[in-house]
């Protein structure tokens, strides 16, 4: 099974990030870095079923020189190559130009799988995989649980899909197909030393991002989100502002 | 060749064993790094004022390899502070001159420092703590990592990735300030007998970003005085970065007495001296961090070289006191031991008469040229520190800008005065959130992460200790002097209290296992890959 | 803020319903369509909408197009997105609005895609600026709000948070007029075979996915306390949570912490009970909708993001909490 896995480096979860002077993106000049935590479980979920079914993994990553990065990681992982699609302009970019970044490196190969993330950590976009899949041509399934075990890893595959509030479905998709994983799907391995030393071997191939497609979209703002009410604190006997309390969640809050 | 710690120690001394066979033949050793950050230099703290001495001898094209070294000093100030008030020294005496110095981040220094040493050829493996050290007989043979994937109950989970045994022919200890693995090899050898104690001190830095205009970039200030009383060692630093970047810094040694004392609040109140509360006013805090250092100076050194292992840099206490530098001691020192590991290795034969080529170069170099002549500056002040002398003596001056009583003849934890029962009265320092910080809101910008469900990594080998004898001794100084809140007491299920230990919060400085005054709490490495994420710091 | 009519141009809301009943949702973004202004219709696709587009057509809009096709009974993406694609390029709407459902985001993004848009996922807001719309949009895991205009011609596609607009603000004028839209759809080329959706107990709380969360802090004191905070959330219908040391002393599951090393949550209501507020904490859970505190103590800084503060006992407010809500 050949599958390819992208991958996407972010701003660290927790990282106490600024606005910068554009007043329209991060300071990411002095940040930390890591790959965002829905791409780490397909990665994992990737080496899994070329542990099962043999074949390859690719990883693929488009983004700025900084992202060799997390493709190192992958790399140390277990990935058995990498492809990087550079530039600069992917730091910031829509998901409608990362994702043909992305195409543009997998198209030319011919994956029976191709895994994404459920979502990023940063833009929070959580639909580069579906674009990627229809520009690739491929039928996708999106936010999977879990990949059947049962299934000859070749022709059709099966996956389990989260729906809202509880409620799953299974799904059977022809392969080439694309899957969009969720976080949680398994469980991520450490690198090793072995790893770490085995990665420097490995082939990492850079391509430019020749002709990007226009932004969908401008972003002329980034603020940090105001508070627009005051704190009310309901005073009162225990008894009394308990009754007032309900009665603003649910008159005036409607959060009842 | 095996070097465990990536700091400018560590890195210097595999840079130097990857590229030592340029000058003198032969063909080039194996060599890997083990450091316990999840990325070079993110465990790097550090004022800093680099003395560029020892990076030119290292790699004397450091300068066209785009070295992150790049705003000379362009000013230094010294004050002697007041509460309200402070007083300059009139001129800056030599030793603290730092023309031809520049203002760093060391945490980017040693990132780039980090890529060089990758593209010699080293093996660097970050993420990866030396948690033990391997022995044939007396001889060291390597490291163990730490184990990887195990709960807080000490269970292996699903992803456990057991230790990996490194074998080496020659091991080099660069883990720092008061290192895991340096303390061990220490106390097994007894390798500070006959030495004085080691005395320490506990750094604690935020890095702030500050409207333009406040200080030109390269200006370099340190302070003496308030907060601290006049017996109690120490003091604050301000380093100017460009671009509003500014380095702030308390200083405070581990060898104060009062049990009571906080060095994260005495940080906080020399923020509000007016000298540094006008530089800051309308800023923004970044970053935080602390880190303690070694500043016993030249006597306190143990023995550095045991078979088959040396030790570096500040693990060793290489460092300059006088002057608060230690990175360009480090470093040679990093580069003198990767000289005499290679002869050894060479020559097949790592004992440790044959390392102690190391020692004679040390004792040769420009590392006893510098830290000799200040060993007995202690000397120096007869009596306690009188802010009138400042402005008479030089030679007083010339002790620095922080200075400290004679030299302790005992290690700094034995000074803490005992309390007739309950905690000591510490004054809190009101906490705005815009200059002054709470420790947890400050650690929050640490970037301290550890994986929580993992045992903790600093042991208390008798918490029986901390809710009876220590609490009516000492009254618990772990949870003052601790600047990440690791150490909480907590009211017991069964009454009475007892330690509890917020072990993720830790950022890694080490004042815990210094200055505990019964020495029961051991700092041992978490899962790799664990702790602060520094960056400019 | 409605925008200058001049700069007004069609809506197309899509509508979801599953099995023919209509997921409220939609009426959040019916709600959104009117604010932002414009000829609103609203699509419904599917099997069998008869009862759910005589519902719509109580909305104050335009038309509910009505998409039937066997082929739409069960939904996977390919069968949707290519009757979407039909009747947005028949109807050439300015802008398309979605609900941002799980099934919004399986389907909606390739759909704009082959229409040679990008969708402008998750916004929360729009405002007019400029003549044009601004759509806001969270980043950065709610620390940022981003102000996103759309660039190129329409149409433009604009899926909304769940949450983000009311559905009870949705104005229903009476009758639109229904209109039944045809499509093609080839049955062989859907690849997606859906088998029947099920319930499963998660191994794991999502806490990430619940409406209302009442999270306990060092306050509650022991764990045989706990019970009354459970109590509670069960009268609020939430989900059970707490601070970092709760879970530390083993009193909850660490898949119950909210905060930086636990979870971000973002529900509609999050009810913090003697939690003191440190940043840790806070990271986790101030993206929520509507913050309740109770702490004994006035300056905690749990009090500087909530909504509603008591001041007060726990032990006190809590049960009187049940008890008015069982009123
Ligand atoms: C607040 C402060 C201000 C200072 N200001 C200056 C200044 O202005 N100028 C100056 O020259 N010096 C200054 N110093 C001193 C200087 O930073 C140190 O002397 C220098 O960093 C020492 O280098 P090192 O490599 O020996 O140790 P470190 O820099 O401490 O590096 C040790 C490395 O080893 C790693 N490590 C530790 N244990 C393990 C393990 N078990 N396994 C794997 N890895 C491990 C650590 O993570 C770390 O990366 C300052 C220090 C402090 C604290
Ligand atoms: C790296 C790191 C990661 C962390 N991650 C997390 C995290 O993910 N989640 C998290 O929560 N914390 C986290 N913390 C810990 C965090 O800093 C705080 O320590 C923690 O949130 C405090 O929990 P608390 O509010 O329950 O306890 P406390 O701070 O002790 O607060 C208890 C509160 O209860 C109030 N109270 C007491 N009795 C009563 C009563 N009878 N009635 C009403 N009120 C009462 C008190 O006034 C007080 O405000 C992290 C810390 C670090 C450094
Ligand atoms: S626990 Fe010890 S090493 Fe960690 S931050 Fe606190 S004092 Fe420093």
């Amino acid at each position: 099974m050949k599958i390819a896995v992208c991958i996407k480096q972010v701003v660290t979860r927790d990282w106490p990030v600024r606005i910068d002077e554009s007043a329209a993106w991060v300071r990411d000049g002095d940040a930390s870095f890591e790959m965002n935590e829905p791409d780490a479980y397909a990665l994992e979920e990737g080496l899994r079923l070329k542990e099962r079914h043999g074949g390859e993994v690719v990883v693929c990553s488009a983004g700025p020189a900084r992202v060799a990065q997390v493709i190192r990681e992958a790399l140390a992982r277990g990935a058995d190559r990498a492809i990087h699609v550079e530039s600069e302009d992917l730091a910031t970019a829509d998901a409608g130009v990362v994702a043909e970044a992305l195409a543009s490196a997998v198209r030319e190969e011919s994956f029976d799988l191709v895994l994404t993330g459920l979502q990023s950590d940063d833009q929070g976009f959580g639909e580069t995989g579906v674009i990627l899949a229809e520009r690739l041509g491929l039928p996708h399934a999106t936010i999977i649980m879990e990949i059947a075990a049962d299934g000859d890893g070749a022709g059709r595959i099966r996956v389990k899909r989260e729906l809202e509030g509880g409620w799953f479905q299974w799904i059977t998709l022809p392969t080439p197909a694309l899957l969009t994983i969720q976080s949680g799907i398994n469980q991520l391995r450490y690198a090793t030393l072995r790893g770490i030393m085995a990665a420097k071997r490995k082939d990492v191939r850079t391509v430019p991002f020749a002709s990007p497609p226009p932004s969908a979209w401008n972003i002329v703002a980034l603020r940090v989100p105001v508070k627009d009410k005051q704190t009310r604190f309901v005073d009162g006997p225990p008894e009394a502002a308990a009754a007032e309390l309900v009665r603003l969640l649910r008159d005036e809050a409607r959060a009842l | 060749m095996l070097v465990v710690g990536g700091g400018p120690a560590g890195l210097a001394a595999a840079y130097r064993l990857a590229t030592r066979h340029r000058t003198v033949g032969g063909e080039p050793p194996v060599v890997a790094v083990l450091e316990k950050s999840r990325e070079p230099g993110a465990h790097m703290l550090s004022g800093a004022v680099l003395d560029p001495s020892a990076l030119a001898d290292l790699m004397p094209d450091w300068q066209s390899r785009g070295a992150p070294v790049a705003v000379p000093v362009t000013e230094d100030r010294i004050y002697f502070l007041t509460e309200r008030r402070r007083i300059p020294f009139p001129i800056t005496p030599p030793p603290l001159r730092n023309h031809g110095n520049y203002v760093i981040s060391l945490n980017r220094l040693v990132r780039w420092l980090a890529e060089q040493v990758e593209a010699a050829g080293v093996d660097l493996f970050a993420g990866f703590a030396g948690a033990e050290l391997l022995y044939e007989g007396d001889r060291v043979v390597g490291v163990r990592t730490g184990d990887r994937g195990v709960d807080r109950e000490g269970n292996r989970k699903a992803a456990f990735e057991p230790g990996v045994d490194i074998r080496a022919r020659v091991t080099v200890l660069a883990d720092g300030v008061r290192g895991n693995l340096t303390k061990t090899l220490v106390e097994r050898f007894g390798l500070d007998d006959g030495r004085l104690p080691q005395v320490y001190a506990v750094g604690i830095k935020e890095l702030w970003e500050v409207p333009s205009g406040r200080l030109p970039a390269g200006a370099v200030i340190h302070t003496m005085g308030y907060p601290l009383p006049h017996e109690q060692f120490g003091g604050g630093f301000l380093y100017a970065l460009p671009d509003g970047a500014l380095s702030v810094g308390f200083v405070a040694g581990l060898d104060y007495r009062d049990p009571g004392f906080d060095p994260h609040t005495a940080f906080q109140r020399f923020k509000r001296h007016p000298l540094v509360a006008d530089l800051l006013a309308g800023g923004e805090m970044v970053r935080y961090g602390a880190k303690a250092l070694p500043e016993g100076g030249w006597h306190a050194v143990p023995r550095c070289h045991v078979d088959g292992a040396l030790i570096v840099g500040d693990a060793a206490g290489f460092l300059n006191s006088m002057r608060l530098k230690g990175i360009h001691l480090a470093m040679q020192s990093g580069m003198a031991a990767a000289d005499a590991a290679l002869e050894a290795v060479r020559a097949n034969d790592a004992s440790a008469e044959r390392l102690a080529q190391y020692a004679a170069l040390v004792e040769s170099g420009p590392i006893r040229r510098e830290l000799h002549p200040v060993r007995n500056v202690h000397q120096a002040f007869a009596g306690g520190l009188l802010p009138g002398l400042l402005y008479s003596g030089l030679s007083l001056v010339t002790g620095g800008w922080w200075i400290r009583d004679p030299m302790p003849a005992h290690a700094g934890h034995t000074r803490l005065r005992r309390v007739a029962g309950g905690e000591p009265a510490a004054a809190a320092v009101p906490v705005d959130r815009r200059l002054t910080f709470d420790k947890l809101t400050n650690v929050h910008y640490s970037g301290t992460r550890h994986d929580e469900d993992q045992p903790s990594h600093l042991l208390v080998q008798d918490t029986d200790i901390c809710r009876t004898r220590c609490r009516e001794e000492y009254g618990n100084p772990c949870t003052r002097f601790c600047p990440a809140a690791v150490y909480e007491m907590v009211d017991a299920e069964a009454g009475g209290q007892r330690l509890q230990i917020n072990a993720s919060n830790c950022v890694h400085c080490k004042t815990c296992d210094i200055m505990d005054p019964y020495q029961i709490i051991d700092w041992v490495p978490p899962e790799g890959g664990g702790g602060p994420r520094y960056e400019g710091m | 803020m409605p925008m200058p009519s001049s700069a007004r141009p069609p809506v197309l809301v899509i509508a979801e319903q599953r099995a023919g009943s209509l997921n409220p949702v939609t009426w959040e973004t019916v709600a959104a369509a009117q604010v932002i202004g414009g000829p609103i219709s609203v699509a419904l696709a599917g099997a069998g909408l008869a009862g759910a587009a005589t519902e719509l057509a109580s909305a104050d809009v335009s038309e509910v197009l009505v998409v039937e096709d066997p082929a739409l009974e069960r939904y996977t993406p390919d069968g949707f997105i290519a009757a979407l694609a039909q009747v947005i390029e028949r109807e050439r709407p300015g802008l398309v609005l979605f609900p941002h459902t799980y099934q919004t985001r399986d389907y909606a993004p390739a759909l704009a895609s082959r229409l040679g848009r990008v969708l402008i996922p998750d916004c929360v807001g729009a405002t007019a600026r400029d003549g044009g719309l601004v759509l806001l949009r969270p980043m950065f895991q709610g620390k940022f709000v981003a102000e996103v205009a759309p660039a190129g011609d329409g149409p433009h596609c604009v899926s909304f948070q769940i949450g983000a607009w009311r559905a009870d603000a949705a104005a229903r004028g009476g009758a639109a007029a229904t209109r039944a839209v045809p499509v093609t759809i080839d049955a062989a080329a859907i690849r997606q075979r859906p088998e029947e959706p099920f319930q499963e107990a998660k191994q794991a709380v999502d806490l990430t996915q619940a409406e209302r969360i009442v999270a306990v802090g060092r306050g509650i004191k022991g764990q045989e306390h706990l019970p009354l905070a459970q109590e509670l959330a069960r009268s609020l219908g939430a989900e059970l949570a707490a601070s970092r040391p709760i879970c530390d002393s083993g009193w909850l599951p660490m898949d119950r912490q909210i905060g930086s090393s636990g979870q971000t949550v973002s529900p509609k209501l999050y009810v913090a009970l003697g939690i003191s507020g440190a940043i840790q904490h806070l990271v986790g859970m101030k993206g929520a909708r509507t913050i309740v505190a109770v702490n004994k103590d006035a300056d905690a800084p749990i009090f500087e993001v909530a909504d509603y503060g008591i001041v007060g006992d726990l032990f006190e407010v809590v049960p009187a909490l049940v008890a008015a809500l069982g009123e």
